[in-house]
């Protein structure tokens, strides 16, 4: 059903929209977030100017953000999608272009007081693009190999983009968040099936590619696989990271040291201790329990989405809805992962609790899409 | 958006007949369609949200139990270096105490074959043999073709070799790096430094083992990772031990010996700066040991260290110390020295007949058997046994070589009356040059025991009091005596005040008795005596100087002129200053005013 053909009258308006906010979604995410000043306070020594105190305005204006999103109603978001989508897309352009470079990437630009990290943003507008390109397509055509195409390409331009900054973490997250939304839409498994193929035979040629003229990804990166599949190998080089990161994952043990006397954190040993590996301190400081606390929070969030979406008769909204959550689901889970051991590191941060500022605002914003198709749902 | 609305056209036409609206039954089919298509999409969005979760749900439980499992574990911190992948290389420098390389490494090659991969092997096999003409070339063929799938071919290669054997193509002769010691310095120092080769071998490296020598001594240390590639410094000077092996190897041929050695020690660290017996060897090319015959007269024997001799005369030097610092005797005391001196049914001779008597100082200058003879009686056996233990005549000497053991003085079985006599001039006691060079360096230091070491120290060694001070000056003085007017005349080089001992001993004969016509002969020095430095033993096996009417063997004419040339020419080296004579004073001429 579309909005068009449905009684615009049953959507609350005005104040009245405050009654009808996802509540539950919104207590969890600020959960999450003031867990992570916790965590960037102790990261810090005590010390709230650091990082907490920028991140907790950030939260505010992230907070203030989603709710403005959120009372805007899902059909103008539908459609500015394309518009959204294509903005970010002259942005990454931008950035290839005059962005700044840091820690041996291109990603930020630099507009005056804010410092932009259009790869952020490109992962929600591309979510947004598929959940409209879904809602227009004829169910009947979705798994048509052309029209199947037309998605691919608008994930690859982007991706590519991204990978040329370079950020393998956003590529792998554009490329998962948008074949998310694709699954959701019912694309036919055989797409699904064929790309998982491909998947294999490309990481086979890259590795094969090691080494000769044509190499396809950076040496760091084979390093970085390297260390993955041996971190003892290099456990003062390339695979500090790892092994630190275990290890205090180890030292945590079940209930953790205390808040505030994390060893492996607070003495420096870890790189990155605010931004990625920020798991790592919570794991240390209040250990598994702790960290599986995060787990359940996130996997919450996840939860409330994933409902509100099923119980969302509109299809943009839903397919929104489910989009915004795998995305959200990926960034934990590839941290996660990647700090457990699990996946070799690839610089995703810990979504609402890492110190970033982008990132903040436009997760919370991408949940205030949530929020207006829950708002603004068809009753 | 354009949608292609699907117009029931026979229901349509019905309805027109009878005047009725067909747009109501069009907009009826539409949310008719569209109601289908909701519950269609929805059932397959519902399995797709299913499946969606269920892959999320396994995520998450990989993830938590990840965290369990790290939770649980114990944290080791990280080892670096995995061990056992590949046998330790890079075997630590031996440098000289100016830090001059005296052994170091070099990247070479070893060749081996795997004769399953090879093209030609009869082909290569002449090949090989041609460029290696110490190969067979039919073993090889024979090898190449049988079973084996692996042997070695050459342990080291040169690069030119290698180029050459690469230039034969074939995919089954291989290259593996291994690293081998070098001794740039040839043959210089090469019984303290010994030698390596190798130990287990593997075709990527091979393990470097000292065979003898430090090399030997510190292989563990040498080879210990832990020391960060620090070398080890030895005690030697480089350029002094050259020298010293120069003048030494000119000395041997002028006195026609058949061997030599020489040690050139500091009295108050004990550090050896030189070290040498000839004939020598090259450490880069070891020779095998001799399976027959005396393995005394190998290259390999170092003379300094494993070879005990009856040193002769030197030991005359002790006898007297001892009464000295006894009390038994001053330098002016007369003592017997009738000849010949008949104890039972032996008899004791001097090489000169001195008279009845002379002073203590002189039986040391003249080098008189019978005066050192009576001495030795005033001391006795017992006495004597404990001065020459003090001294460390009795047990292998300490120094960092792995053959020093092996230089284990020889004792008589019983220290009867007649051995008290003849050890105190040096028969019935053999002992190596070494052994002589620390009892020496203990006398002229002040008298406190010294131990020799191979290893830079640069600190004065707080050995136990041996003698005293004074009767140490009073044994300077009359070693002085010996140069400016006794025995060793020749021993004198101007400005360095050289003190010292001659000694020449019969050589004994395998059988038993001592030959007639052999000696050897040995010139201990010290220098310079003002203030001593340091001691040089010199001895040659076998001398005999024939520029006179008669062959003299004496040490007076052989090892003394050796050793005063390793004087004149090592002291500079050693930083020693010449003492210039004491200029009479000048006449002091008044002027009136």
């Amino acid at each position: 059903m579309s909005y068009l053909e449905y009684n615009v009258k049953t959507v609350p308006s005005g104040l009245r929209k405050v009654l009808f906010v996802n509540w539950p979604l919104a207590l969890l995410l600020a959960a999450v977030a003031c867990l992570g000043f916790l965590m960037l306070y102790s990261v810090a020594g005590g010390r709230l100017e650091v990082w907490a105190e920028p991140q907790m305005k950030r939260f505010v204006v992230g907070m203030l953000a989603m709710f403005i999103v959120g009372f805007i109603p899902i059909w103008f978001w539908r459609n500015v999608s394309a518009v959204v989508y294509l903005g970010a897309l002259v942005l990454l352009v931008a950035v290839e272009l005059f962005g700044d470079v840091g820690k041996g990437a291109q990603r930020w630009l630099d507009l005056g007081p804010i410092r932009l990290q259009p790869s952020e943003m490109m992962k929600i507008a591309l979510v947004m693009f598929l959940a409209a390109y879904y809602d227009w397509l004829d169910v009947k055509k979705v798994s048509r190999p052309l029209w199947v195409l037309i998605p691919l390409i608008f994930i690859l331009v982007p991706t590519f983009l991204v990978l040329k900054q370079p950020d393998l973490g956003t590529a792998i997250l554009l490329v998962a968040g948008g074949g998310i939304v694709m699954f959701a839409a019912g694309v036919s498994l055989w797409y699904f099936g064929t790309v998982l193929a491909l998947v294999v035979a490309l990481v086979f040629a890259v590795f094969e590619s090691r080494g000769t003229d044509w190499q396809l990804i950076e040496d760091y990166q084979f390093k970085r696989i390297d260390t993955f599949l041996d971190p003892g190998s290099d456990p003062l080089g390339a695979g500090y990271n790892i092994t630190q990161a275990q290890i205090a994952l180890g030292s945590g043990g079940w209930a953790g040291k205390g808040y505030m006397q994390g060893t492996q954190s607070r003495l420096n040993f870890l790189p990155e201790k605010h931004t990625d590996f920020i798991f790592t301190t919570l794991a240390e400081e209040f250990g598994f329990v702790g960290a599986f606390s995060l787990l359940i929070l996130y996997a919450l969030i996840v939860g409330f989405c994933i409902f509100s979406g099923l119980t969302n008769r509109d299809r943009y909204a839903s397919l929104l809805t489910y989009g915004i959550a795998g995305t959200f689901f990926l960034f934990f889970m590839v941290n996660m992962s990647m700090v457990t051991g699990l996946m070799p590191v690839v610089g995703v941060p810990l979504p609402l609790v890492s110190y970033g500022g982008t990132a903040m605002i436009v997760l919370l914003a991408a949940f205030g899409l949530v929020q207006s198709a829950h708002i603004h749902r068809p009753r | 958006m354009t949608r292609i609305p699907l117009r029931p056209l026979a229901r349509i036409l019905s309805a027109r007949a009878k005047g009725e609206n067909p747009d109501v039954i069009e907009r009826e089919n539409i949310r008719q369609r569209h109601e289908e298509m909701r519950d269609r999409s929805r059932a397959m969005a519902e399995g797709r949200l299913l499946l969606l979760c269920g892959a999320f749900l396994a995520v998450f439980g990989v993830v938590a139990a990840q965290m369990g499992f790290l939770a649980a574990s114990e944290p080791a911190e990280p080892v670096s270096a995995q061990s056992g992948s590949a046998i330790v290389a890079q075997r630590a420098d031996i440098v000289d105490r100016e830090g001059r390389i005296l052994a170091t490494n070099l990247v070479t090659h070893s060749l081996y074959a795997q004769p399953p991969q090879m093209v030609d092997p009869v082909g290569s096999a002449e090949k090989l043999a041609a460029i290696f003409p110490d190969l067979d070339a039919e073993r090889l063929k024979k090898d190449f073709t049988g079973k084996r799938k692996f042997l070695w071919v050459k342990k080291k290669i040169s690069p030119e070799q290698m180029q050459l054997v690469h230039e034969i193509g074939d995919p089954g002769l291989l290259f593996g790096p291994r690293e081998m010691r070098l001794y740039p310095n040839g043959a210089i120092a090469s019984h303290v430094l010994g030698g390596a080769s190798f130990g287990r071998e593997g075709v990527r490296s091979a393990e470097v083992v000292g065979t003898a020598g430090v090399e030997k001594t510190f292989d563990t240390w040498l080879r210990d990772p832990a020391n960060g590639g620090a070398p080890l410094q030895l005690s030697l000077d480089l350029t002094v031990q050259s020298t010293v092996e120069d003048v030494l190897y000119g000395g041997m041929k002028l006195m026609n010996a058949k061997a030599a050695s020489a040690i050139l020690m500091d009295v108050h660290t004990g550090e050896v700066v030189a070290m040498a017996s000839l004939p020598d060897f090259d450490p880069n090319t070891r020779p095998a040991p001799l399976l027959k015959g005396n393995p005394g007269d190998s290259p390999l024997f170092n003379r300094a260290v494993q070879g005990v001799y009856e040193l002769g005369s030197t030991f005359k030097v002790f006898a007297v110390a001892q009464a000295l610092e006894l009390g038994l005797v001053n330098p002016d005391t007369l003592v017997d020295t009738q000849s010949p001196m008949v104890w039972g049914k032996y008899r004791i001779r001097d090489f000169h007949n001195y008279g009845k008597q002379l002073t203590v100082s002189d039986v040391i200058v003249k080098s008189s058997n019978i005066g050192t003879a009576h001495i030795a009686l005033m001391l006795g056996g017992e006495r004597q046994q404990q001065f020459l233990k003090s001294l460390g005549l009795f047990d292998p000497t300490a120094v960092e070589l792995a053959e020093a053991p092996t230089g284990r003085p020889l004792l008589p079985k019983r220290w009867s009356e007649i051995s008290t006599m003849t050890i105190s001039y040096g028969h019935g006691l053999s002992a190596s040059p070494l052994h002589l060079a620390a009892a020496y360096a203990t006398i002229a230091n002040g008298g406190t025991r010294i131990t020799p070491t191979l290893l830079k120290t640069d600190r004065r060694q707080e050995g136990e009091r041996v003698i005293s001070e004074g009767t140490s000056r009073e044994i300077l003085d009359m070693m002085r005596a010996v140069v400016s007017r006794g025995t060793a005349s020749f021993g004198e080089v101007q400005g360095y005040s050289v003190g010292g001992k001659t000694g020449t001993a019969d050589k004994a004969k395998p059988t038993g008795g001592y030959y007639k016509d052999k000696v050897i002969a040995t010139f201990a020095s010290v220098f310079p005596t003002t203030a001593p430095k340091y001691v040089l033993i010199v001895s040659l096996d076998e001398p005999v100087e024939t520029s006179g009417d008669e062959p003299r063997r004496t040490a007076g004419w052989t090892a003394v002129p050796v050793g005063a040339e390793i004087i004149r020419r090592a002291a500079p080296l050693l930083g020693l200053r010449p003492e210039l004579e004491q200029l009479s004073q000048a006449e002091v001429i008044r002027v009136r005013n």
